[in-house]
């Protein structure tokens, strides 16, 4: 009722806008009021977007959003231009996500031409979010997560940046790019070792960074978790190094009930994540593959 | 004679098995019943001893013959009597079970009290370790929260900087756009000025060049 006449208004003012662009075309209209033609133009699109928002018609707005966005650039406004492109891409969220990325990364691009990197870094995670969630393309999240990771480095919000560098972490052991995973676990967990807000989060890198160490072979587990005590004594009083020390034997006595047993444990004081269980039944596995080589 | 012995000696077993069962319920009363039984079983000893010294007389007269057995089972007699006796005398002092249950309470058998004494105790124990446990586990909940606030406010602290910092600069921008908007004010108004300077000055050409032309006429 109320939104189908919204609607209705809607394409209406995206109809006139249409006709003032065309008409600022020809010469005379160029030379006379072509600028403030365009610029009315701009202002009827983003209009009518919102009144798309409001109908719920999210693709419609987005497409209004990102004409409004390209007749900006035309008058060289570049920041009404990034975000135009930007609310386009927030409306193209909800109903195609790859516009929405596309128009992400128009807004992107402006904004890094400008020199806005925090913001820049924001939308790129953003992107990665719809990857994660959305589209599920695990790899590309990744790209665009250590971009963020990176351009916040430069920007030297570091909190944020740990944040990113955590989240390309865990999708890569998930992936199975232990090295990789490892790096970015230690990197974090020095860097928030010091840091006295932080540091009782350095724990938990710690553990993660174990775990892919004891994925990857027992033997690097085993100096992985001697460097870490040595780095931070803390860590050894902390329940998940003992954790890891019954795992270490277990394995080595390819005891996988031990193991199961040791798990279970730890798991009913604090449940394990989704993440680390993946990561502990692969390490499982290892050592009922193990055995079964044995027989 | 003799059938008055036997006579005596059925009186005698009857007497005597009264009086074994009164020692027995003796222990477990007290007060009232109990002075009544002890002044029960006191008559019933005095009967008997009646009874002995009546078969005693029997005894002396029978024939010495066959007195031997007779005497034989007179002192067994006697010697029953001297242990009712005895047991009577304990009796009347011996502690029993009940006295003391009726101190302490109305328990059963005592083994059996120890017994739920000892399951209670594990059952409070089995409970105080399991509110342990929940409480430790709420423990470490709380530290992860804590530690997820920590990174929060850390995050939210740097954003705080950034932004006072941007701060700083918009002020320092604004300051120099409002010196340059004052400096355009300043040329504007020269602007008119010499616009107006130079319109007068033009007005008085034209005056002064009528003037002429009408003086040189």
């Amino acid at each position: 009722m109320d939104n189908t006449g919204k609607e209705k208004e809607a394409m209406q003012l995206m109809a006139e806008a249409d006709k003032k662009v065309k008409s600022s075309g020809s010469f005379l209209g160029g030379m006379f009021g072509g600028n403030h033609k365009v610029e009315d133009a701009c202002e009827m699109y983003a209009r009518a977007a919102n009144m798309f928002k409001m109908a719920k018609n999210w693709s419609a707005a987005g497409s209004a959003f990102c004409q409004a966005a390209r007749l900006h650039m035309q008058m060289q406004n570049k920041l009404d231009s990034a975000t135009s492109f930007v609310d386009a891409g927030n409306a193209y969220k909800k109903a195609d996500p790859q516009e929405a990325i596309n128009c992400l990364n128009a807004a992107i691009d402006i904004y890094t031409d400008m020199g806005r990197f925090t913001i820049a870094a924001k939308h790129h995670m953003t992107i990665a979010e719809i990857y994660e969630s959305e589209l599920v393309d695990i790899e590309k999240a990744i790209a665009h997560y250590e971009q963020a990771a990176d351009y916040y480095k430069g920007e030297e919000s570091n909190s944020s940046a740990n944040k990113c560098l955590l989240k390309v972490g865990s999708y890569s052991a998930q992936l199975e790019l232990y090295p990789k995973a490892i790096e970015i676990f230690e990197q974090v967990a020095t860097s928030t070792m010091d840091n006295p807000l932080l540091k009782y989060n350095a724990k938990e890198y710690f553990w993660k960074g174990a775990l892919c160490h004891f994925i990857v072979d027992e033997l690097n587990a085993k100096l992985a978790i001697e460097k870490y005590e040595g780095m931070f004594p803390a860590f050894s009083d902390s329940r998940e190094c003992k954790l890891l020390k019954k795992l270490l034997e277990a394995h080595e006595e390819q005891n996988s009930e031990a193991f199961t047993e040791a798990v279970k444990e730890f798991d009913s004081i604090s449940r394990l994540d989704q993440w680390q269980t993946t990561m502990l039944l692969r390490i499982k596995k290892t050592i009922q593959g193990d055995s079964g080589d044995l027989k | 004679m003799s059938s008055d012995f036997e006579a005596y000696e059925q009186d005698f077993g009857t007497l005597t098995a009264e009086i074994t069962n009164k020692i027995g319920r003796i222990p477990k009363l007290a007060g009232e019943e109990k002075t009544q039984l002890v002044l029960n079983v006191d008559k019933q000893l005095e009967e008997v001893r009646e009874l002995l010294e009546q078969m005693d007389l029997e005894v002396r007269e029978i024939p010495i013959q066959s007195r031997g057995m007779y005497n034989s089972r007179l002192k067994s007699y006697k010697q029953e009597m001297e242990k009712l006796e005895k047991d009577f005398k304990r009796s009347r002092i011996a502690y029993s079970d009940e006295v003391r249950n009726e101190l302490l309470g109305d328990d059963g058998s005592s083994s059996e009290s120890q017994r739920a004494h000892l399951l209670d105790n594990t059952e409070k124990l089995e409970r105080s370790s399991r509110r342990l446990e929940a409480g430790y586990q709420i423990a470490v909940e709380t530290e992860q929260v804590g530690q997820e606030i920590l990174t929060n406010l850390h995050s939210d602290r740097e954003k705080i900087q950034r932004s006072r910092d941007r701060l700083r600069e918009t002020d320092a921008n604004l300051g120099k756009s409002s010196r340059i908007l004052t400096g355009m004010l300043r040329r504007i108004i020269q602007n008119r000025i010499l616009v107006f300077i130079l319109g007068a000055i033009i007005l008085l050409t034209i005056i002064l060049a009528i003037y002429f032309n009408l003086r040189g006429h």
